[in-house]
């Protein structure tokens, strides 16, 4: 008798070679396993409250918001690369718009569910919408973030009803194509939605006046941390995908990207992060010099404490910013997979220090003399919390990349019909 | 903060910050609104099924999108970019006039000149009541042979052109043929007959430009060649070394005769489905 083999090829659009259902199952599973331990520990936080956390009212940011904040700036290639392809009509870098989309879709949600535990009681997170607080960056952020997300699940849908089922109901294909008519005007809206949360973020930690550490004067009520999360994130954003298709090539064994479109983004990605780094360059000098010494704290105060030391800041501006803006603009670097990768990993973990620092060390300093520099270790809930949304974030991918068009080809996904 | 809650006082600061949210919030619903009546109103108009097909059109290989007026001969290579309806071609009848070239042989194969032909491998032949029968061609009853299911539509059931016609099954494929025609469905036939549905057109039979997007006379011939060309390649065990064409026929009910063949992609390009 003939076993009967399971299999989802009906879902895999045809032509497109994946492996088989069994090994997909068994490359999920570990990824599966680390997300229920993230929901255990999650539900564990909801249910008993936040002492199941080493955070406390000294100490009230850490890794879920580091977490939260490096992600958001991870995912910002998503809003960037519509921006470009939408708005400034750079049409070369369609084949990874729809790539950009899911990772920035995982981004934000995963950035959400971790902030529904993070309020401790996500029962009132309503109450943000019907109390806001129009003074607080927290609230613009709040409200941006939200509608961003309904923005990325909106851009995620054309994507999903391309499934080859889905695709079959007339409906769907209909929608879809209507939905896409009017993709630009979303991806406009999303660009305006994350430029101003993406600064904002930022602007939370620049308007900290009793934390003089990440305080900083600016431009009329923005100060300048708003223009520099703007800029490291729309300049790591480009490196964050090239690191993900890198990967999926790299794990699938299939060229998915031509090179060009990859030297591009690099190109993107350099110019931007050089413009930051000269633009954090500029602000850490006004910082030493005029804004911390003005409210009373000399700067080498702040780098006394181990290990916050100035190896970071320098490994923040030319480590992980400098060198690699090099290595991604020049073509001879750039050219090389190995050299680009490299770089474009090291943006990224630039942008995450970054955010480390402004949420783990600006907390950790002491800012009043009977105050004690703190120390902050994530309880094993924080960190299985944690895993948990990058488990679901690579589940979300491996499903999208298996049974959604995730790189566009060179022919157009949706002809202009006539008489519409 | 709103009215109703104790200390509530409006400032410019709320009017602003309010405003501007709500005009983002209420752009994202109207996008979603503005799809989702457009859609109804695309499937109010009878023009869903076709913008379907334009979609589906954008996605079928070049190889499968190649213009009649190449087809018999009459130009060297040309894309058909008007999704095969040659009613709205703006170039139809500068290249109709040319004389045809070349592939005017059949393998084998009975396609009858009374008969228009689709290029979802069904034909439309028009009737003395002014109506017009549709089956499927030749190729496609040589692959299929007799379906085991068959799901015609109702009488008086309205199609319209590249809409799935009816769905058969065969060794657990499904098949989904598209309507060579728009029209009011008037009676149905089967596997058994020689037709599977009578349709009266939308257009007057009369008007040359009714049936002008299927293919006729020697454009018949250079794509039944195209055809079984590609139908010959796909059938081909793995592995085998490249062989020059024997001259042979087409064996009947292929899909039998071949079970362990990638019936899926041969169906799919075969009867234009993604």
């Amino acid at each position: 008798m003939a076993s009967r083999v399971l299999t989802d090829s009906r879902w895999i659009a045809r032509g497109e070679s994946r492996t088989s259902f069994s090994r997909f199952l068994l490359w999920l599973a570990p990824w599966t396993a680390l997300l229920l331990v993230g929901i255990y520990a999650a539900f564990l936080c909801l249910y008993h409250g936040l002492n199941q956390t080493n955070m406390d009212n000294r100490f009230a940011f850490g890794l879920w918001i580091f977490l939260d904040l490096g992600i958001i700036a991870l995912g910002a290639g998503a809003f960037f690369t519509g921006f470009l392809v939408y708005i400034l009509k750079r049409v070369e870098l369609k084949p990874i718009l729809n790539t950009a989309v899911v990772v920035g879709f995982i981004c934000y949600s995963g950035a959400v569910a971790i902030l529904m535990i993070d309020v401790g009681q996500p029962l009132r997170a309503w109450f943000t919408f019907w109390h806001p607080n129009t003074h607080s960056m927290l609230t613009e952020v709040t409200f941006c973030i939200s509608c961003y997300l309904l923005v990325l699940c909106l851009e995620y849908i054309p994507i999903l009803l391309r499934n080859p089922q889905l695709r079959r109901l007339p409906s769907f294909l209909v929608f879809d194509h209507q939905l896409h008519r009017l993709i630009p005007v979303l991806a406009a809206v999303g660009a305006m939605l994350s430029f101003f949360h993406q600064g904002s973020l930022g602007g939370l930690y620049g308007v900290l006046r009793g934390r003089p550490f990440a305080f900083r004067s600016g431009i009329l009520i923005w100060p300048s941390t708003f223009f520099l999360f703007i800029l490291s994130a729309i300049a790591s954003g480009p490196s964050f995908l090239m690191l993900v298709t890198a990967a999926v090539e790299k794990i699938t064994g299939r060229k998915l990207v031509a090179n060009e479109i990859f030297r591009r983004l690099a190109l993107i990605s350099g110019v931007l992060l050089g413009i930051y780094v000269a633009a954090k360059s500029i602000d850490t000098l006004i910082w030493l010099n005029i804004t911390s010494p003005s409210e009373g704290f000399a700067p080498w105060q702040f780098y006394i404490h181990k290990p916050f030391g100035t190896p970071i800041l320098f490994a923040e501006i030319v480590l992980f910013g400098l060198l690699p803006a090099f290595l991604l603009t020049f073509r001879a670097t750039a050219s090389r997979r190995g050299w680009l990768l490299c770089a474009a990993a090291m943006a990224c973990a630039g942008v995450l220090l970054n955010r480390f620092v402004l949420t783990v060390q600006t907390l950790a300093l002491p800012t009043l003399p009977f105050d004690d520099f703190l120390q902050y270790t994530p309880s094993w809930q924080e960190v299985a919390s944690f895993a948990g949304v990058i488990a679901y974030g690579v589940i979300v991918y491996s499903l999208s990349y298996r049974y959604l068009p995730m790189f566009g080809s060179s022919k157009g996904e949706h002809a202009d019909v006539s008489g519409n | 903060m709103f009215p109703g809650i104790d200390g509530f006082h409006w400032t410019f600061g709320h009017i602003l910050f309010l405003l501007l949210f709500f005009a983002v919030a209420l752009t994202i619903v109207a996008i979603v609104a503005s799809a989702a009546w457009r859609t109804a109103q695309d499937f109010r108009n009878h023009h869903a099924i076709d913008l379907c097909w334009h979609t589906e059109f954008a996605q079928l290989p070049d190889s499968a999108r190649r213009c009649r007026h190449e087809l018999a001969g009459r130009v060297i290579s040309r894309t058909c970019d008007n999704a095969f309806d040659c009613r709205h071609c703006s170039k139809y009848l500068q290249f109709a006039v040319l004389p045809p070239a070349g592939h005017l042989h059949l393998s084998g194969l009975d396609y009858p000149d009374d008969r228009y032909y689709h290029r979802g491998h069904t034909w439309v032949k028009p009737v003395e009541d002014g109506n017009v029968t549709v089956g499927l061609d030749e190729l496609a009853r040589h692959l299929v042979g007799t379906p085991d299911f068959c799901n015609l539509p109702k009488v008086g059931e309205e199609l319209e052109l590249n809409q799935t016609a009816w769905r058969m099954k065969k060794n657990g494929n499904e098949i989904l043929v598209r309507t060579p025609i728009e029209g009011t469905v008037v009676a149905v036939g089967g596997p058994e007959r020689d037709w599977y549905l009578k349709i009266c057109p939308r257009f007057d039979l009369s008007e040359p430009v009714t049936l002008r997007h299927l293919l006729r006379g020697p454009e018949v011939s250079g794509w039944t060649n195209r055809e079984l060309e590609r139908l010959q390649e796909q059938l081909e065990a793995a592995h085998t070394p490249p062989a020059l064409a024997d001259g042979g026929v087409l064996l009947p009910d292929l899909m039998n005769v071949i079970p362990d063949a990638d019936w899926e992609s041969v169906l799919a390009d075969t009867f234009l489905q993604l």
